[in-house]
């Protein structure tokens, strides 16, 4: 069953991360209200520049990663390169996979490196949730569309479309809901019943969150985040400096006050779920040899990702669960070997439900095809540096956020392997296996 | 075809009143059918409440069958066995413990389960009483009651021999208790060595596919050989053959669509002047069309020609096409009963004779399903030949299936009860309005409601079932 395919990077042209940067992560409809995906991925990208700054020709290519995408100019990474005033011949792409974007417009970009396609890229994602384009119901434009493009229009047409239009309240725009296109269920309930089905309890999951809260503040106040995050100008010519929604003094008595939110004796509430964020974050990766010439200190390398699916009516966000064990096996390595674990946190819910799963025989037996389960996650080893309840989740982003963060990590506490975990909407699942490089 | 009082019954006025005024009219309840093909987890989000009785065999088929299903079990038991455990972990389905005698929890339930394998004294039937008696309030309407035991020829021990068979008694009196709840009842009887093969049939029965069957003894076999199930059940039929007779109207146009839903391309037969119809509904589904009378004496091997040079080999066939020519013996001529007897059964032997030779066109580890009738089975007035030819038909299932088993190839019947069908509708109404009510269910089927059965029936996975009749009949209160 065990397929190693490959034991380490040893590939000739291994993709290496040499650094990057973020905006900071803030909640939506906030300081970032007049910058969109576009503007938010154009700053981190010039921040990540500024940090390591290359010859202007060195660099081949953007790869991006965004989830809400704006609908005139879906290739975010390409407006990104023209923003910034890049080279023309910088050309660039944008890859979406929900909320393990991010970690896909890396693994795009590995690809593309260790092909032979290209030698240094850019690899990021960013999302705004605050400038999600309100969407006109699909009736609207079948119903206008032939009216307004098919040739002369008389009164006449314009009166009858109006009656087809009718009645009123289906053709109002609608808010955009992170609801899954094919069960109609808010992710949120998704969660609700995945603690349900996997006996996660209230207190459990807020004791998470607090956790989360509190790691990521020591990091903040450590300085751990200066790495990564980069100031950013808003539009008043304000600054914004740090990360706006970790909260250091919050507790699992102040969490137990929240109602829950998606159902009334529900578990999952405002404080133990992930916030709605707008962010951007941005990482550079070159061949080895590259590197050297250009003289920048390697960080980290890629020995394996690995991709799930399950159906999004039952399990929905439970993909790392399948996906992690996958990337451990294509690595030739077990669990107790990563030295640090870092999992999207989209849900307290959900990253609790996930490290049952992993605990368990009987899932390795049923849903693995493995004789033993998979292993227990120790917590001083899983997102050392809290993790999206605490940081925030602008979706595109979260991916190489998390790629800078475990690179950052491995060589702050001298340790070897990282393994990343994801889950996103449609049911996906999405992980990965770093190591250290130099 | 709309049933009035079936429509009527929905509405809760009409229920109220026909109570209030103690009116004598039955308010049969809307069978709860299901809307798409086959689905990963038929159960997902329904409750199961499930028993093991003494010395029960089958919890490690049980538990890991309702998970995957989706379904979250409620076990009644002093300890929670560990195959629950572990399916509810793997699955996240996690069971929820009732201690017995104690108040069913709140909250209705699907399916009522009860393991009695291991049954084997009178007096141990009493676990049945003590199981099904309290958990009846919480069952929702068209829910399942399922008794699970070992067949009773299979049992040495007279007395064990007795427990087992006092089960279909059981569930044939349970079913016509919980028809006007739309709700159904099955005693399985799953022979030793063939517990792998109770899974799908679990699925299928606790499914809305099964709206319409209750009452019924299954009895699962290791008897045609096949491999364990594996993937997620979905597209059961997908690229495989199936040959249809009588596949232009009714039973068999409702059933074209069904298997053509589950992946199957469906090669559908009916005679030469229903053309019309027959290419109507095989362009519909994508099948292919043969316009043959199946009587005729080349009809076998211009249907094995024709699969060797279109298909090379079909998976399964289903011979669906059967006439009525009714009179009272006295006055029966015989060419009505050389017709029906022909049709019903003279052709169902030749065709299969032809398909399976050598090379004749049935594939190995395939399925031959053939229409008997409850009517048939039990007798009726002006029946005698289509009589006949129905309980021949079951006669022949049962000989035939010990002589394929080994080739992997599941031989059943189909006995259907009253199907809102061309034929029914020709009955005098007040006959018709009896025919419908004097069924458990209180209703007449719909033709996908027998089309259900024979689809699963052709599974590669339904196996375990072979040289069985199994009604579709709602319970009807007469015969079989």
């Amino acid at each position: 069953m065990a397929t190693r395919k490959r034991a380490t990077t040893s590939s000739a042209r291994r993709a290496v991360v040499v650094g990057g940067a973020r905006t900071p992560f803030v909640k939506a409809f906030k300081d970032y209200l007049h910058l969109d995906t576009i503007d938010l991925g154009a700053a981190a990208v010039k921040a990540l520049l500024a940090r390591h700054p290359l010859p202007r020709e060195a660099l081949d290519a953007v790869v991006w990663g965004g989830v809400i995408l704006p609908g005139a100019s879906p290739n975010v990474g390409r407006e990104i390169v023209l923003d910034l005033n890049l080279p023309h011949s910088v050309e660039a792409r944008t890859v979406t996979r929900a909320c393990a974007s991010g970690l896909q417009a890396i693994a795009d970009a590995v690809a593309s490196i260790e092909r032979g396609e290209a030698d240094v890229v850019i690899a990021g994602g960013s999302d705004s949730t605050s400038n999600a384009e309100l969407k006109l119901p699909q009736k609207v434009v079948r119903t206008l569309g032939p009216v307004l493009m098919g040739g002369k229009a008389k009164p006449l047409d314009y009166l009858q479309v109006l009656a087809q239009l009718a009645p009123f309240h289906d053709i109002l725009p609608r808010m955009p809901r992170i609801a899954e296109r094919t069960t109609g269920e808010v992710m949120g309930e998704a969660a609700e019943r995945m603690a349900t089905r996997n006996g996660i309890s209230r207190e459990a999951q807020d004791a998470f969150a607090v956790r989360s809260h509190h790691r990521a503040a020591a990091a903040q106040a450590a300085g751990h985040f200066d790495d990564e995050v980069a100031p950013i100008e808003v539009s008043s010519g304000r600054m914004v400096y740090a990360d706006g929604l970790i909260r250091a003094e919050t507790s699992e008595a102040a969490m137990a006050k929240l109602r829950p939110v998606f159902s009334r004796d529900g578990t999952i509430t405002a404080a133990n779920a992930s916030p709605l964020t707008d962010g951007a974050a941005a990482v550079l990766l070159m061949t080895e040899e590259k590197a050297r010439d250009l003289g920048f200190t390697p960080l980290a390398a890629f020995r394996s990702f690995a991709w799930s699916g399950v159906d999004p009516a039952d399990q929905l966000l439970m993909g790392p669960a399948l996906a992690m064990p996958k990337a451990l096996e294509r690595a030739g390595l077990t669990l107790a070997d990563a030295d640090l674990v870092d999992m999207h946190e989209a849900f307290a819910a959900q990253v609790l439900s996930v490290l049952k799963m992993l605990e368990s025989d009987a899932f390795a037996r049923e849903r693995l095809g493995r004789d033993k389960a998979v292993g227990a996650i120790d917590p001083e080893r899983l997102n050392v540096n809290g993790g999206s309840l605490a940081i925030g989740h602008p979706f595109g982003a979260t991916g190489a956020r998390m790629v800078l963060t475990v690179a950052n990590a491995l060589a702050r506490r001298d340790k070897n392997i990282g393994l990343l975990g994801i889950c996103a909407a449609g049911g996906l699942g999405a992980a990965a296996v770093m190591e250290r490089v130099g | 075809m709309s049933d009035l009082l079936v429509d009527l019954s929905t509405q809760a006025w009409f229920r109220q009143t026909v109570k209030r005024l103690g009116l004598p009219l039955p308010t049969p309840e809307k069978l709860r059918r299901p809307k798409g093909p086959v689905s990963a987890r038929p159960l997902d989000d329904r409750r199961v409440a499930v028993a093991l009785g003494t010395d029960a065999a089958l919890a490690d088929q049980l538990a890991p069958a309702l998970a995957r299903a989706g379904a979250s079990p409620r076990v009644v038991a002093d300890a929670l066995p560990a195959a629950f455990v572990a399916a509810g972990e793997a699955y996240g389905r996690p069971a929820t413990l009732v201690a017995p005698g104690a108040e069913p929890p709140e909250g209705s339930v699907h399916g009522l389960i009860f393991d009695a394998t291991g049954l084997s004294t009178p007096a141990s039937l009493t676990e049945l009483h003590g199981f099904f008696q309290p958990w009846l309030a919480r069952m929702g309407r068209c829910g399942r009651a399922l008794v699970i035991g070992r067949p009773p020829a299979s049992l040495n021990d007279p007395a064990a021999a007795a427990s087992a068979a006092a089960l279909e008694g059981f569930v044939r009196s349970l079913a016509k208790e919980l028809g006007r709840k739309g709700a159904t009842a099955h005693v399985v009887y799953v022979a030793k060595g063939a517990e792998d093969r109770l899974e799908p049939l679990l699925r299928f029965l606790l499914s809305d596919r099964a709206a319409f069957l209750t009452g019924q003894p299954w009895t699962l076999s290791a008897a045609v050989p096949r491999d364990p199930r594996h993937g997620d059940g979905v597209a059961p039929l997908a690229g495989l053959n199936v040959v249809l007779t009588g596949a232009a109207r009714g039973i068999g146009e409702a059933t074209a669509h069904l298997l053509a839903g589950e992946g199957a391309h469906v090669i559908g037969i009916d005679r030469p002047g229903d053309e019309g119809p027959l290419a109507e509904v095989m362009r519909a589904v994508g099948g292919t069309p043969l316009a043959l009378d199946i009587t005729d004496p080349d009809a076998p091997t211009t249907l094995s020609a024709f699969i060797a040079e279109r298909f090379g080999t079909v998976h399964a066939v289903i011979h669906n096409a059967g006439i009525t020519r009714d009179k009272t013996l006295a006055r029966m001529k015989a060419e009505h009963w050389d017709q029906t007897v022909a049709v019903n059964l003279g052709a169902v032997v030749a065709l299969n004779t032809a398909l399976l030779a050598t090379g004749g066109g049935l594939a190995d580890g395939g399925a031959i399903v053939c229409l008997s009738s409850v009517a048939g089975l039990a007798g009726n007035v002006g029946q005698t030949n289509y009589a006949a030819s129905k309980a021949g038909v079951a006669g022949y299932v049962r000989a035939l299936a010990v002589q394929v088993a080994a080739r992997g190839i599941a031989v059943n019947a189909v006995a259907p009860g009253f199907i809102e069908t061309r034929m029914t509708a020709a009955i005098p109404a007040v006959t018709r309005e009896v025919g419908r009510r004097l069924s458990a269910l209180g209703q007449g089927g719909e033709p996908s409601d027998v089309g259900q059965l024979l689809t699963w029936l052709v599974q590669p996975e339904s196996a375990g079932l072979t040289g069985q009749v199994v009604r579709a009949c709602g319970g009807m209160f007469i015969g079989a």
